[in-house]
């Protein structure tokens, strides 16, 4: 469903991404691992659009969008939840839901019906599935953090995406915050028939739910494959998994 | 946020206020309903600014251009040509907003402070041509003795036009903010990188909302013009784009009706402070300070915590 | 008819050198603002009223040491006396907003140029005044046939000091280094143990003793008036943005492109001349919104 093939991307000097590739196939969920500054928030930017990559091609379901803004790449059926509680902060945790659920529907430039009507239920039946409508009409402030990183999750399913990108969903939850969001994104997985690329540093967490890996380090692909084969590979060894 | 659609105590006493604006002219001094007819002109025109900048976060640092383009085009229409005054009072606003998608389609593609900068020049252009060019636009002069049509003859009657015209497009605006389309603009305000994320294209949502906010702009141009019978280079100057924006900080520029109070108190304040000194700029200068320092949500977002807080402590003491 | 007469090369250099002279008063202004832009990140609104404040007070100072070398003193002592003012704005009250979002400190200035605006009007009063310049720099000198004011040569030889002076400021001395650094990051530059509010303290009083210099050098050259600031502080914003923000070379060549544009505009079509420096800003920022020169950022 995804490739990404020989994307370069550097910022003034610093080479961020060198050569990344990347296969994810549909129905997949598929990880992406390497240390701290190896790229991979870097790759997912390039992936989604945030960042124009200097060479290479990210190509989904057969389409090169290399070249297409964000926004488009969203409704061709991505989306995204960032490392980084990235959400509305004067919304309501509904509200917050709300844009995205508009935003598919194409209903965001609706003039003179009062918004509080439209979307509703689909609002509502995805707060339901991840958990969150008794928070409904919560500031996202009071929320705490395992929460807020749950509505990110939520916002990005709000567009119904195929291919759903997850930048380390569990990073500062407590143990059973993550255990219950790893159960949520498998059953989301499920139900919603989704593609799911993740990437985390919870090895436990990805050697666990992924059929395939992909190591990065220092902007590199260095191996894309089942776990197995990741676990046992000698250069991956050390360069991170050893080492560390 | 409920979802109903008015908050029926608010309605109410809007719809009170409003119908007591109505009646009071026979019965308060002309000066006073002269007052209080710039004070709808500029309300209007720091509400159209507030979409822009409260609600949607964007830098447009000079919003005034389109006020004057508006009053201009109507001062234009009704003294150089013989065309009826509808066509001048639908032109006006039109001008405006099609000067506005024009100024705004090149300063959209920018982020913040280039987009503000680029307005500032592009208007400060047309703000320069309009100053120059005497034979068309009476240059520093400007226009005087606009002619009216004569259900507009009298002031009071003037007064009813510009309270009539204000209170739609109050009811517009809110309507407008209350949309998907507010809703949206609000999302791009707080975290324009989420929108895109989430499939939203914001530089053309951007553009909308300009379109609509210099529309509303012009609007407030023409009802300028209904008041004071002239136009003249000042309301394109950039001084006057800065204060509305002190309008819409004064008031609130988080909250809808924020602006217009904010308008109120400066018109008034210069009014009143103008009768005993004519140093209003420094007084402005001076309060702008204190604002800065002690009520940067404004007078109404500052009414609006005191009482979501006491509300929460009610509410507290009622489910402990 | 006034469009595009016959303009002889005599008319054209004297025009050239009028607008080189002009854009010398404005680098000399907008590199003080494209400096307070680099370390501050804040537009100065308030610059406008120093560089009529530097006017004024160049007219007081030089009426009351009288004759010539009254101008002299005062162009010494006007950019020292707006630098002061500027210290007293900035550790009074500006230095307590700098945690807050930009917008605060851009109206602070705003507020600053309103209130010293009026200080003005209160102190000088409304009329138009006038400065006198030096005996030595009265007249004109010919040069291939074109005649060119002393006081305008003498323009562009200070501008150029002052560029000189400006960019050993920045490349050559410690402190210059320094405020170039906190304009890039002013976090790095405080995790190294030094005081950035000094530093923008420094910044900004430097920014402004340049716009108070600014206006004593104009005070010979044109009628002293309130509305000065104004019509300053727009062409500065314009100036300062297609040259780059924060770029005090940018600042140079967006003062050329204004000056020049402005004097030869007087040629072609002398009731708009004002129109044809707008208009090669929204060009060029058309072309190039960032500026023409890299920012500082």
């Amino acid at each position: 469903m995804l490739q990404v093939e020989g994307v370069v991307k550097s910022f003034d000097d610093f080479l961020a991404v060198n050569e990344a590739n990347l296969s994810v196939q549909k129905g997949e969920i598929v990880a992406v691992i390497g240390p701290n500054g190896a790229g991979k928030t870097t790759l997912f930017n390039l992936i989604t659009g945030q960042l124009p990559r200097d060479r290479g091609r990210v190509v989904f379901k057969e389409e090169d969008i290399s070249e297409l803004p964000p926004y488009e790449r969203c409704r061709r059926g991505i989306g995204r939840s960032f490392q980084i509680v990235n959400i509305f902060p004067r919304l309501t945790v509904f509200e917050n839901v709300q844009v995205a659920v508009l935003s598919h529907q194409r209903k965001s430039s609706t003039l003179f019906r009062p918004a509080g009507n439209l979307a509703v239920v689909e609002t509502g039946s995805l707060l339901e599935s991840v958990g969150l409508s008794d928070k409904g009409k919560n500031v996202v402030g009071s929320l705490s953090h395992g929460d807020q990183k749950i509505l990110e999750i939520a916002i990005a399913l709000g567009n119904e995406p195929e291919l759903l990108i997850l930048d380390e969903p569990t990073a500062g939850m407590s143990p059973e915050e993550t255990f219950a969001t790893i159960e949520l994104i498998k059953r989301l997985a499920r139900t919603r028939g989704l593609t799911i690329l993740f990437c985390e540093h919870d090895m436990d967490i990805v050697f666990s739910i992924s059929q395939s890996i992909m190591v990065m380090h220092q902007g590199r692909t260095l191996i894309q494959g089942k776990p197995e084969e990741v676990r046992n590979n000698s250069e991956v060894q050390a360069a991170y998994l050893g080492g560390e | 946020m409920s979802g109903k659609l008015l908050d029926f105590k608010a309605a109410g006493f809007t719809f009170v206020l409003f119908l007591i604006l109505l009646l009071l002219p026979p019965f308060i001094p002309r000066f006073f309903v002269y007052i209080l007819g710039l004070i709808y002109v500029t309300s209007l025109l720091a509400m159209s600014l507030n979409l822009l900048v409260g609600h949607g976060g964007m830098y447009q640092f000079h919003h005034a251009v389109f006020y004057g383009v508006g009053a201009y085009a109507v001062a234009l229409i009704l003294t150089k040509t013989s065309l009826p005054a509808w066509v001048a009072f639908i032109g006006g606003p039109i001008l405006a907003a099609l000067t506005g998608l024009i100024i705004g389609w090149f300063c959209v593609r920018l982020t913040r402070l280039y987009f503000g900068m680029l307005q500032i020049s592009l208007g400060s252009l047309i703000w320069a041509i309009v100053y120059r060019w005497y034979k068309f636009t009476g240059g520093d002069d400007g226009i005087h003795g606009i002619p009216m049509p004569r259900f507009l003859s009298s002031l009071n009657s003037s007064y009813y036009f510009i309270l009539i015209v204000l209170a739609l497009s109050f009811f517009l605006l809110y309507l407008i903010l209350k949309s998907p389309f507010g809703s949206t603009l609000q999302a791009i305000r707080d975290n324009p990188q989420r929108c895109e994320a989430v499939g939203i294209n914001v530089r053309r949502h951007q553009l909308r909302a300009i379109v609509i906010g210099t529309f509303f702009a012009g609007i407030a141009g023409v009802l300028f013009v209904v008041l004071e019978r002239s136009v003249f280079p000042d309301l394109l100057f950039w001084v006057l784009s800065l204060e509305i924006f002190i309008m819409c900080l004064l008031g609130g520029w988080f909250t809808f009706a924020g602006p217009m109070l904010g308008a109120a108190i400066t018109v008034a304040l210069r009014t009143f402070v103008g009768k005993y000194t004519e140093y209003w700029t420094l007084i402005l200068g001076v309060l702008l300070i204190l604002l800065i320092f002690f009520l940067p949500e404004g007078v109404m977002g500052y009414f609006l915590g005191v009482f979501k807080s006491r509300g929460k402590g009610m509410a507290e003491r009622r489910n402990p | 008819m006034g469009f595009l007469p016959n303009i002889g090369p005599a008319e054209f250099l004297s025009q050239l050198l009028v607008g080189f002279s002009r854009a010398m008063i404005l680098f000399t202004v907008c590199a003080g603002l494209s400096f307070v832009l680099g370390v501050l990140r804040v537009p100065n609104i308030a610059h406008g009223s120093l560089y009529m404040i530097g006017a004024f007070v160049t007219f007081s100072l030089s009426k009351s040491f009288g004759g010539s070398s009254g101008f002299w003193f005062a162009l010494l002592l006007a950019p020292l006396v707006v630098a002061g003012i500027s210290l007293v704005a900035e550790r009074g009250l500006f230095r307590h907003l700098y945690q807050r979002e930009h917008l605060m400190l851009l109206l602070f200035t705003f507020a600053l140029a309103l209130i010293l605006g009026d200080l003005v009007k209160i102190f000088w009063g409304a009329e138009y005044r006038s400065v006198p310049a030096p005996d030595i720099l009265k007249g004109s000198i010919s040069i291939l046939g074109a005649s060119f004011p002393r006081y305008n040569l003498f323009l562009i030889f200070i501008g150029l000091l002052v560029a000189v002076a400006l960019w050993l400021f920045v490349n050559r001395t410690k402190i210059g280094k320094i405020s170039r650094a906190a304009a890039v990051d002013r976090d790095m530059v405080a995790l190294l143990g030094i005081n950035v509010s000094r530093v923008f303290a420094g910044a900004f009083v430097i920014g402004c003793c340049l716009a108070g210099l600014g206006g004593a050098l104009v005070a010979p050259t044109v009628s002293i008036t309130l509305g000065m600031d104004h019509t300053l502080i727009i062409e500065a914003f314009l100036i300062v943005t297609i040259g780059g923000l924060g770029n005090m070379w940018g600042a140079l060549v967006g003062s050329l492109i204004f000056g020049v544009t402005q004097s030869l505009g007087v040629l072609i079509f002398p009731q708009f001349a004002i129109v044809f420096p707008f208009a090669a800003v929204v060009i060029v920022l058309l072309l190039r919104p960032k500026g023409l020169l890299k920012s500082v950022w």
